[in-house]
């Protein structure tokens, strides 16, 4: 193909016979066209302008002189030459257009006006000239004469046509009722435009977005709930939207089932819980519509109902799947593989151990490994070390590495703690739990006791949420160490747990006790979290002073740049995070 | 390796870094410190900043031009190696010795060494509540902690212009348009202020309208710039401050900003002499494009004749015959890529002959960064909004330039705030 297009491609640039020629001038049309291709465009449009004094009607050269004026932003001045070729012979539809374009570029509306009614003349049932003019009006950001052009198609046309150019037009306008009118307009002869619609109007400003849901919602109409429901998806409310679709179902018929995709596809870009229980909510409403498909849809939303926290929701789907004789072998594993991770994150762990003794052997190796670590971390969570120390015995995989050192880690063994979450290495399981991994790591290196079961469980307590209390025994604890040996490291955590917890005075109490023990590191980390307690609080000298001092004594410091930025930010020369 | 093996290791580490190699050396006061400026260092543009500052303390630094990306000496007191502590700037303590051995590969190489002696008194033209965030220069002198006054119409028109050295003007429109977004933004709030804003100080100047009180303005700084000040100038500040100079007598400006439509012959009527930079530019006659001339290289609110970014090139001057341009153009990078603005750079056919290119895009029509002289003062254009926001748009997030501590493009900025500050020497060029 492409040699064919070379082919000819040659055969435009050297015609027959040409070898014979001596270098024949090229033809005034085509050297134009070489100097517009050059970027040549004020000598493109003089032989344009030489070719319209020999033929004044020559479209080409018209349209040339158009495309070399307009760069140059000049296009006004070839009123002239149009002029000439109106003498010439009967006007074509394209030589209107171009002379509505040239009209509105040199700011004659009345001359635009009067050529698009003898446009019209020659086209009367063409919704082209009006197009033409208005999106020529638009070019030069002149929405009244834009208007006027399409009010005058609507006229002469009938109601619903230019429905697209005026919903376009009213959008920008901030015009939202009549906006919304012309968009349905539009949608009812073309559905295409409902993309466009939902693009123009997914525009409007926070402020114009209730007028344009209450004008949708005013329509009742299918196509209005369809818009109505992505447009609030896309809003920032997807649970909205897809109950919408779900209130609307009545009204849209059936054109549910793609109304629903619809939803789904809008939501699928999204993260965090509230896509996530959209994104179940539309699979379930679409496995009640399509029973061919409706157990691997309940599956789907099941799963996505447990992402999302809602537990009920995924026993409940899970439930349906359980009733229904057409789930295949694989599918009834995989619900119950489901139902399993629910029972966890419900704290059922009894009931999930049971069901997880069932199901365990027909499960492939990579899930059975997954669902055997959760289960760990659920036994975990309920306090019951034993039984989580039960279920990982047997574990040799690094990602039990690292939960057999947590479990080590809350017994307070911290010897054998160290060792294992060392051999678990940087990298196993969740970027979260690498990173958790790493500090108990860098406060277990610090701690001369291979044994501190008071440490074990306060740290447990971190890990099932009780921060209050376990700021408060972390802080107990590190009280008892020696401050080089892990007593300010201890201190320098329990800080850190209350000023999550909110508890900025117990925190700022804690910070400043770190920070005189002098203990080099944990001194200037205490030192830069004391500071952005300070800031917090609008005591941005006081900060200041303290980080310029940490900054001076230990300079190398691996907090010195959060130190400057925290400055930075305190004296208002970089803007607030 | 047993636990209390890997502890005491452990601790090693700590004490490694708490105390590194040097480190308690680096206590005795060496005689300079050297603030390189080429890949070691760790914050460029705050290493301006510390050099600022000293020169406000003690008068005394040097510019090493072309060494080490442009390096600066300073003396090796306490409290300069503590700004540089708190700064983060890199700075690396060097006796007489080694000063004598940079000297001597200064003195056979393209390189100069430049005293640099009073800090310049900064002004910053903009309105009283102008955004901290909307200016490149406000930004980055803050950033690297250089004082600043800000100053607007008032102060220019009533000549406290002449207490400053050096001047700075952003992305101000000297026609008094509005930088033409009256059209398209109307309704929105900050415009409706803005307007307000610039209304009632034309009132208050005793001017019939903004863009006459942007005109007197203009021509203030003129008189600034021809009594030997500093003039640097970014994004549409550039080449709107030219044609309200130029346009003396010519209304250049649209109906909605004086009351009557701009003068349709108001290109052929521009008196170009009185300009800093352009001569005969084609003015846009169109109010609703935000374009004021076909002085701007790229358009970047015509949709038909918007020119994509590329990347400019700084110029190599020779820094012992042309220390002024060398200055300008110190950096550790020679490419950088370009960023828009409502003007984003200069169209080399409209620069008045004598202008200095000290940036361009080889084999693009157009300069970024120019620079001249006008009586006994000297001027500095540098196309673009942020060099660090190559499509900045109106109500984009702020830059943080925390996160560009070695911007190339904020570099030459500062380069011209240290510019004034060079010791004069009678050039050879």
């Amino acid at each position: 193909m492409r040699a064919l297009l070379a082919a000819v491609a040659l055969a435009v640039l050297v015609p027959a016979g040409s070898a014979a020629q001596a270098n024949p001038a090229p033809d005034p049309a085509t050297r134009a066209f070489d100097l517009e291709r050059r970027g040549q465009y004020a000598a493109a449009a003089e032989v344009y302008r030489g070719i319209l004094t020999a033929r004044p009607g020559d479209l080409g050269a018209l349209l040339g002189l158009e495309r070399s004026l307009a760069p140059q932003n000049k296009l006004g001045d070839m009123q002239a030459e149009l002029r000439r070729a109106l003498t010439v012979g009967q006007p074509s539809a394209a030589f209107y257009g171009l002379a509505v374009r040239v009209a509105v570029a040199a700011g004659v509306a009345d001359t635009a006006r009067s050529l698009v009614l003898r446009w019209i003349a020659l086209e009367p049932k063409s919704e082209a000239p009006y197009q033409e003019w208005g999106a020529a009006a638009l070019g030069v950001r002149d929405r009244a004469q834009a208007k006027a052009a399409y009010q005058l198609g609507r006229q002469r046309l009938g109601d619903s046509v230019l429905a697209g150019e005026l919903a376009q037009l009213a959008t920008i306008e901030g015009d939202y009722e009549a906006a919304v009118r012309e968009w349905l307009a539009a949608i009812a002869r073309t559905p295409g435009y409902r993309s466009a619609a939902v693009s123009m109007l997914g525009q409007a400003p926070v402020t114009g977005r209730p007028a344009v849901l209450r004008h949708l919602e005013a329509a009742r109409s299918a196509a209005a709930e369809r818009v109505a429901a992505t447009l609030t998806i896309r809003w920032g409310d997807p649970v909205g939207g897809l109950r919408r679709l779900e209130r609307a179902a009545p009204v849209i018929g059936d054109g549910m089932v793609e109304a629903l995709q619809d939803g789904l596809d809008e939501v699928r870009g999204g993260s965090g819980r509230e896509a996530g229980m959209a994104r179940a909510i539309g699979l379930e409403l679409l496995g009640a519509r399509i029973p061919a498909q409706s157990t691997r849809y309940w599956l789907e939303s099941a799963q996505a109902y447990a992402d999302a926290g809602d537990q009920g929701s995924a026993r409940r789907m899970l439930g349906k799947l359980a009733a229904d004789p057409k789930a295949s072998p694989t599918m009834a594993a995989s619900a119950t593989s489901t139902l399993v991770s629910v029972l966890i994150a419900e704290g059922k762990m009894d009931e999930a151990a049971k069901q997880f003794a069932q199901l365990k052997g027909v499960l492939a190796e990579e899930e059975r490994e997954g669902l055997l670590i959760r289960l760990a971390e659920g036994w975990v969570r309920a306090g019951k070390l034993d039984r989580a120390d039960q279920v990982m015995a047997k574990d040799s995989t690094v990602d039990g590495l690292a939960v057999r050192g947590r479990i080590r880690l809350y017994l307070g063994d911290l010897g054998e703690a160290s060792t294992l979450l060392r051999a678990a290495g940087p990298f196993a399981g969740a970027r979260d739990a690498s990173v958790s991994r790493t500090t108990a790591l860098a406060l277990l290196q610090v701690i001369d006791e291979d044994s501190l079961p008071p440490l074990g469980s306060a740290l447990l307590k971190l890990e099932r949420h009780d921060s209050v209390t376990a700021g408060q025994d972390l802080a107990r604890v590190g009280a008892t160490l020696p401050p080089d040996r892990g007593g300010a490291e201890v201190l320098l955590l329990a800080g850190r747990v209350q000023a999550g917890a909110g508890n900025r005075s117990e925190a700022e109490r804690l910070f400043r006790l770190v920070s005189d023990l002098k203990v080099p590191a944990s001194a200037a980390q205490a030192t830069v979290e004391l500071a952005r307690i300070l800031v917090a609080t609008e005591r941005k000298p006081q900060a200041i002073e303290m980080l310029e001092q940490l900054l001076v004594s230990y300079p190398m410091s691996a907090v010195a740049p959060q130190a400057r930025r925290i400055i930075d930010q305190a004296k208002g020369a970089i803007p607030p995070s | 390796m047993k636990r209390r093996t890997f502890v005491e290791v452990g601790a090693g580490s700590v004490a490694a870094v708490l105390w590194p190699r040097g480190g308690m050396a680096a206590r005795r006061a060496a005689d300079y410190l050297l603030v390189p400026m080429d890949e070691a260092q760790a914050d460029h543009l705050k290493a301006y900043g510390l050099t600022y500052r000293l020169l406000n303390r003690t008068g005394k630094a040097e510019w090493f031009l072309n060494y080490r990306g442009g390096s600066f000496l300073l003396p090796g007191d306490g409290a300069t190696a503590r700004d540089a502590a708190l700064s983060g700037v890199t700075v690396e303590p060097v006796d007489e010795s080694a000063v004598f051995q940079i000297r001597a590969e200064i003195k056979e190489s393209n390189m100069d060494a430049v005293p640099l002696e009073k800090p310049p008194k900064v002004a910053v033209y903009a309105p009283p509540n102008a955004a901290p965030w909307d200016d490149a220069v406000t930004m980055v002198l803050q950033y690297a902690g250089i004082e600043f006054d800000k100053i607007w119409d008032e102060e220019v028109v009533s000549g406290k212009l002449k207490t400053y050295d050096w001047l700075h003007l952003h992305h101000e429109d000297f026609t008094g348009q509005y930088s033409k977004f009256f059209l398209n933004y109307n309704g929105a709030p900050w415009l409706q202020e803005m307007v307000d804003r610039n209304e009632r100080m034309a009132r208050k100047l005793g001017f019939r309208d903004v863009p006459a009180n942007k005109r007197a303005v203009a021509y203030g700084i003129f008189q600034f710039v021809d009594n030997g000040g500093f003039l640097f100038a970014m994004c549409t500040a550039t080449e709107t401050l030219d044609l309200a100079l130029a346009s003396d007598g010519v209304d250049i400006a649209a109906s909605f900003a004086d009351g009557t439509p701009m003068d349709g012959n108001a290109s052929a009527k521009m008196n170009w002499d009185r300009a800093l930079a352009f001569q005969g530019a084609r003015l846009e006659q169109s109010p609703s494009l935000a374009l004021f001339s076909d002085i701007d290289g790229h358009q970047v609110n015509s949709p038909d004749r918007r020119q994509p970014l590329g990347t400019f090139t700084l110029f190599n001057f020779s820094a012992k015959i042309d220390p002024v341009p060398a200055m300008l153009v110190q950096n550790h990078r020679q490419v950088i890529p370009d960023f828009y603005g409502l003007t984003t750079s200069f169209m080399k056919n409209r620069l008045k002959p004598g202008i200095t290119v000290l940036a361009d895009e080889p084999g693009a029509p157009w300069a970024k960064y120019i620079r001249g002289d006008r009586g006994k003062g000297t001027w500095c254009f540098f196309g673009g909004h942020d060099p660090e926001d190559a499509q900045h748009q109106i109500g984009d997030a702020p830059t943080d330039l925390s996160l560009h501590p070695h911007s190339p493009g904020y570099r030459l900025i500062l380069n011209n705030v240290l510019f004034p500050a060079a010791k004069k020497k009678e050039l050879k060029t």
